[in-house]
């Protein structure tokens, strides 16, 4: 639908539809009620015209004679008495044409038919219509009864004029009739009754509509705030047609499980967890009494390396549902204490420019993030280059390193789960290859994204990589 | 570690015997006096009788957990006490803070690094000067530090990364506002728990300080080099109470 009008709820789809069928159906309907009358009114009137033609003086109706004084004092009377010029009935030998006149195939041929129906022979039948004015007959009719001659209105009515020659080359005998006008109402009816219809049915649909489409609305809030929150109090009530509550229902058993599903989730990780790091604190005691210390030192690597891996895989875990608060930190001094950290631990750590960016962050995660990019860097190239910089609506907290990047076809798979560079599998690098992963998710959960690229040197050759975290500056 | 002739009494407070025996057994070794609890419960009936002088405790154990057992001793009892904690989340850690432990250890943690921690902390509440948990915020310049949860916030309200050197740092000026104090001074009073933390120069970690709170770290405006060797804060501080949350 690319109509702009074209609403795209439910509601206004459904009351558009039925609104435009309504307006297509009524129009048809108010047409055909209209042709209906028309050719009533014309039926009548081609009668009428063929009733006088017959019924003219010296003219058989029937088998009867009529005498000339009982037809005279019938013309007076009749549906068309207010219309003077109606009743005369001439006799000529020609049809005169007016400038007026327009011919009615149409009505000759049905005038036609009544005649022959009514078992009348004739010659020839002319059938026009012209304005009354134009009419000698008429005009001169109108002199002689003042009473109309002073309604302008008159000369521009329609007038019906049909002619009969009985006999080839005979005399045509000539009436007149005026067209009957349309009833004034007809067509304010039809509207009137659209009208109606269009509130009744309109109003009613929107009504019952109503019923289904508000409980679909709070449906889908309900399931926009669970996807982004995950927190599933209460239960919607279900409501609206039988359909919509099924669907309600249906949503309810299935959040349920969900949240049952993320609940146990988070107790069986944090059952791990502690079950995990006490033995694993327990091995780091034991391992004291080992003699070696070279030994000793790399058992403790090892025991360090497991306990990493095991709070990355919490805090991968976790992350879906931070329950640490957003908080307003100052990102340079944030960027400034993680790389200090690596200082203290006599890390090869360069912190770069960084200027102050002032964010609403989960301050623990973000710094975890950045201590994964850092500790990629150093694990992989020796050393990280660290900095801060605001670009285009966004803080960019940038990690750089002269190591021998990634390969451009892996980048992306760099950031699944348990994935590390294919060149440095070994023992020595350790670490699960969760780092990025989790990295990549913190950024993403603060509305933001984690970038790698490779920096090339002049010569084409990989110089480095980038590592960015990547948050938006809310205004 | 413990120079003199009395040994150091410790008590130790896990429910996991796994790693409370070796560690028990390790800082015996160390030349402490160890007593071992299993629960909060027996903690507290084993310290009817005796008095140590340092208690390491477990945060998660069934029954009465860590953190409850720790309020009561930092309160009740005044003993100093070491959390074991196997979350790192930093929510544990303040929690912790607050409710008066000394310092904290994540599992699994280098024995050394707390035999060192638990001199420092002994050292400290030796000196007989346990910084008073005053909960009272320091405010200079529109900057504020809470000295509880160790929290620094700009004048916008942002919160500032400190290390906890750092903070030490910060603290002592701002308990000595436009008073010089020379590096010695200064080390000395910022030499408490933790002091492996604080083996680099002072003015290396007053650098690292002056790139949080400074607006441009090589021309200082609140901490001032002093010629002669020694820093002054060079603005007013005051004193005012926690916004009620």
């Amino acid at each position: 639908m690319k109509l702009k009008l074209w609403p795209r709820s439910l509601l206004g789809q459904m009351l558009l539809s039925v609104a435009l069928a309504l307006l297509v159906a009524q129009t048809i309907s108010g047409f055909l009620q209209v042709r209906a009358k028309d050719e009533r009114r014309e039926e009548l009137m081609l009668n009428a015209a063929a009733f006088r033609l017959v019924a003219s003086p010296g003219r058989e109706w029937g088998r009867s004679a009529q005498n000339e004084g009982e037809r005279r004092e019938s013309q007076g009377r009749g549906p068309h008495r207010r219309y003077p010029f109606s009743v005369a009935l001439e006799r000529s030998p020609a049809f005169a044409s007016t400038g007026t006149d327009v011919a009615r195939p149409g009505y000759e041929q049905r005038l036609g038919e009544i005649l022959t129906r009514e078992g009348f022979a004739f010659s020839r039948l002319t059938v026009v219509t012209r304005r009354a004015g134009s009419d000698p007959g008429v005009v001169e009719q109108l002199r002689e009864r003042r009473r109309f001659r002073d309604d302008p209105l008159l000369e521009q009515r329609p007038m019906l004029v049909a002619g009969m020659q009985e006999v080839p080359g005979g005399e045509w005998t000539i009436t007149r009739l005026p067209v009957p006008e349309r009833e004034p109402g007809s067509l304010r009816n039809v509207a009137m009754q659209t009208i109606v219809l269009y509130l009744v049915l309109v109003g009613g649909l929107a009504l019952l509509l109503r019923r289904i489409t508000r409980p679909l609305a709070a449906l889908t809030a309900r399931m926009e705030r669970f996807a982004r929150t995950r927190e599933a109090e209460g239960e919607l009530e279900p409501a609206g047609p039988d359909d919509t509550r099924r669907l309600i229902e249906a949503h309810n058993a299935m959040e349920a499980r969900v949240g049952a599903l993320l609940d146990e989730k988070d107790v069986m990780l944090g059952a791990i967890g502690h079950d995990l790091k006490t033995p694993l604190a327990a091995l780091r005691v034991r391992i004291e009494s080992v003699d070696n210390d070279a030994e000793r030192e790399r058992m403790a690597a090892t025991i360090d390396d497991i306990a990493r891996t095991l709070d990355d895989i919490l805090s991968l875990a976790r992350i879906g549902r931070p329950s640490d608060a957003l908080e307003n930190t100052e990102l340079a001094a944030l960027t400034a204490s993680v790389a200090e950290e690596f200082e203290d631990l006599g890390e090869n750590i360069v912190l770069g420019e960084t200027s102050r960016v002032a964010l609403p962050v989960r301050t623990t995660w973000l710094r975890r993030a950045l201590r994964n990019l850092v500790v990629n860097a150093l694990r992989y190239a020796g050393g990280a280059r660290v900095s801060l910089r605001r670009e285009a609506g966004e803080a960019v907290l940038s990690v750089e390193d002269d190591g021998p990047g990634i390969p451009e076809g892996d980048i992306q798979a760099m950031l699944e789960p348990f994935r590390r560079g294919e060149a440095s599998r070994s023992r020595e690098t350790g670490g699960a290859g969760l780092g990025l992963t989790l990295a990549r998710a913190i950024a993403e959960q603060h509305g933001g994204g984690l970038k790698l690229a490779n920096r090339y040197a002049e010569d084409g050759t990989i110089a480095g990589l980038t590592a960015e975290i990547r948050l938006p500056i809310s205004a | 570690m413990s120079d003199e002739a009395a040994p150091i009494h410790l008590l130790l407070v896990d429910d996991e015997a796994s790693l409370r025996e070796p560690l028990a057994e390790y800082l015996t070794r160390q030349g402490f006096v160890v007593s071992q609890a299993e629960t909060a419960a027996a903690a507290r009936s084993l310290l009817l009788e005796e008095t140590p002088q340092l208690v390491l405790l477990d945060i998660m154990m069934p029954g009465e957990d860590g953190l409850s057992l720790c309020r009561h001793l930092a309160e009740a009892k005044d003993l100093p006490v070491i959390l074991l904690t196997a979350r790192g989340e930093a929510t544990d850690r303040i929690v912790g803070l607050e409710i008066g432990a000394d310092d904290y250890v994540v599992k699994p943690f280098e024995p050394r690094e707390l035999v060192a921690r638990i001199n420092s902390v002994l050292r400290r509440s030796a000196r007989g000067a346990p910084p008073p948990q005053e909960d009272a915020l320091y405010e200079f310049e529109g900057w504020r530090l809470d000295p509880v949860k160790r929290r620094l916030t700009d004048p916008q309200g942002a919160l500032v990364s400190i290390s906890s050197a750092e903070f030490r740092l910060l603290t002592a000026f701002l308990s000595n506002p436009r008073n010089v104090l020379d590096r010695d001074r200064l080390l000395d009073m910022v030499q408490g728990r933790g002091a492996h933390l604080f083996d680099r120069a002072v003015d290396n970690q007053i650098s690292r300080l002056r790139r949080k709170i400074e607006e441009d770290s090589r021309e200082p405006r609140l901490i001032q080099t002093v010629r002669g060797g020694g820093y002054v804060l060079a603005c007013d501080v005051r004193r005012v109470a926690p916004e009620a949350k």
